[in-house]
């Protein structure tokens, strides 16, 4: 059975109408979103209604947290000062837009989502802000899907869609005790294969492209299709500059910039 | 070459610390002395040996500390740590034990054991109570070689020690690789990695500790008690 995952849909109307109706013309049913409901965007409570509506499960986003938890979030969110200046500047028009209702129900959505093997997570199974960038150190990958018991992780928070598959790992050890510290015992650890699927995103993508990106799983045959929906990115950037949103949110989806604002260090968890 | 001391573990203990002190005086070329956390516990009262670390004697090595799992406990529910309080120590020894630890401590402390460190970064060696992920993790000459790597990786140094296990062991990561294929838009490639030379250091904890020698990389596991010109179970 094939299932559809999005994430990061980011308060964008549009993006999210298009890719639902790409899911649906190929016969979806099962949909998984990965968080980041609202933040950057400008109808975040259109947005949250839609998911509601479609009673699409869904995991809570680094945003989502924030939203309703107040802004906590060490510097480290932010790859820059101002990248945390304009996001303390949505955070506040998102907060005050969001309906009592819809903060009640970003705050009781799950860190993690489950269906067998398959993990469903924001950012990583630790932390909803930590980046799992596709090329971050191999074995720390392994780590993140192999503490969490799973066979295939589903990410996003970094808004680069990727599939990655991790194989042939083998870790040799010499181990010493005082017992008998000479003779130290090898020990050889054979690593599973495991695969970690980050959904890309819908409403703010930043792959290089202005297309709204999400992932569809074949479950039966294991294969990721990694999907890529036009939509009307013009009606996104008006309603951003009407609201009172910085222009750059609108510069940035009208450009899918990849570099735009992007975290250096994906092994980065914040200690808060 | 300097060679450090790596303590753990004195739980409020000042006649250990005072062994450990003659120990490292009688071994000589000792230069650097680092308490790994838990310089307190439940079990007794800790405020002579926190004046102590904080006054040394003249003669005593001055140790460099950071805190450990058991004063996290204390600082969270003493409000040092925001929102949280004390409770894995509550769910794993009982009310009792949050009584006793609050009792070991003068309040006139807690603004010191507050200021203290997560850890201690020297040369490529990071020294910590847990670990990278937390100060209650638990790693041990037994733990997933994956999970060891994964934590020498999240420092970015190459030796780790630890102290949250008590226990004292060398695991040295001595080979091994991955191999993994990443897809995206823009195309499909290989990636392959071979496991770094690192190694994690569990330095032991109360009677037992352990020197290190930085330069020779040499570490040797000491006990109290131990024959005064003893050598120590050292390895190179
Ligand atoms: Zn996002
Ligand atoms: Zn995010």
């Amino acid at each position: 059975m094939a299932h559809a995952v999005i994430s990061c849909l980011h308060a964008n109307l549009a993006a999210l109408e298009a890719v639902l109706s790409d899911i649906d013309q190929r016969g979806i049913t099962t949909i998984t979103c990965l968080g980041d409901l609202v933040g950057y965007g400008p109808q975040p409570n259109e947005v949250v209604n839609l998911v509601r509506e479609r009673s699409i499960p869904s995991c809570q986003g680094c945003w989502d947290e924030d939203i309703i938890e107040g802004l906590n979030a060490c510097e480290c969110s932010y790859p820059s000062q101002l990248a945390e200046r304009r996001g303390h500047q949505a955070h506040q028009w998102t907060a005050e837009q969001l309906s009592e209702e819809n903060k009640a129900f970003l705050a009781s959505l799950p860190m993690t989502l489950r269906r067998d093997r398959l993990l469903f997570v924001h950012g990583s199974p630790n932390s909803q802000h930590e980046y799992l960038l596709p090329d971050m150190d191999a074995f720390a990958a392994l780590e993140r899907v192999q503490t969490a018991d799973a066979d295939t992780l589903f990410c996003g928070h970094t808004h680069r869609p990727y599939v990655r598959e991790l194989r042939d790992g083998v870790i040799r050890v010499r181990v010493q005790t005082p017992a008998d510290p000479q003779a130290a015992a090898e020990r050889e650890m054979a690593l599973p294969v495991r695969r970690i699927v980050n959904a890309g995103s819908v409403g703010e993508p930043r792959h290089g492209n202005t297309h709204a990106t999400y992932v569809i799983h074949d479950e039966a045959t294991g294969n990721v299709e990694i999907r890529e929906v036009p939509y009307d990115v013009e009606r996104t950037c008006r309603a951003i500059v009407e609201v009172g949103l910085p222009p750059v949110f609108a510069w940035r989806l009208r450009h899918g910039f990849e570099y735009a604002e992007r975290a250096d260090d994906a092994s980065h968890v914040c200690e808060r | 070459m300097a060679r450090w001391a790596l303590v753990s573990g004195l739980q409020g203990d000042l006649a250990l610390y005072e062994a450990i002190q003659r120990d490292l005086r009688q071994l000589g070329r000792v230069d650097t002395l680092f308490v790994l956390g838990d310089l307190i516990g439940p079990d007794r009262d800790a405020n002579a040996l926190l004046d102590r670390l904080q006054d040394p004697r003249r003669g005593e090595l001055a140790p460099q500390c950071i805190y450990g799992w058991w004063e996290d406990q204390l600082l969270a529910e003493r409000g040092y740590r925001g929102e949280r309080r004390a409770d894995p120590l509550r769910q794993q020894f009982g009310q009792a034990a949050v009584e006793a630890l609050q009792e070991a401590v003068d309040p006139g402390h807690l603004a010191w054991l507050a200021a203290l460190q997560f850890g201690f970064i020297e040369l490529d060696c990071a020294l910590l109570h847990g670990s990278s992920a937390d100060v209650g993790d638990w790693l041990g000459p037994e733990s997933s070689p994956l999970l060891l790597l994964d934590r020498l990786t999240r420092m970015d140094v190459n030796r780790l020690f630890t102290a949250r296990s008590g226990e004292q062991f060398c695991v040295e990561l001595a080979g091994g690789g991955i191999a993994s294929t990443v897809r995206d838009l823009a195309g499909e490639r290989q990636l392959q990695q071979v496991v770094p030379q690192r190694k994690v250091i569990g330095i032991g904890g109360g009677l037992r500790y352990s020197l290190y020698d930085p330069g020779s990389e040499r570490i040797a596991f000491r006990s109290v008690g131990q024959q005064p010109g003893s050598r120590g179970r050292g390895f190179a």
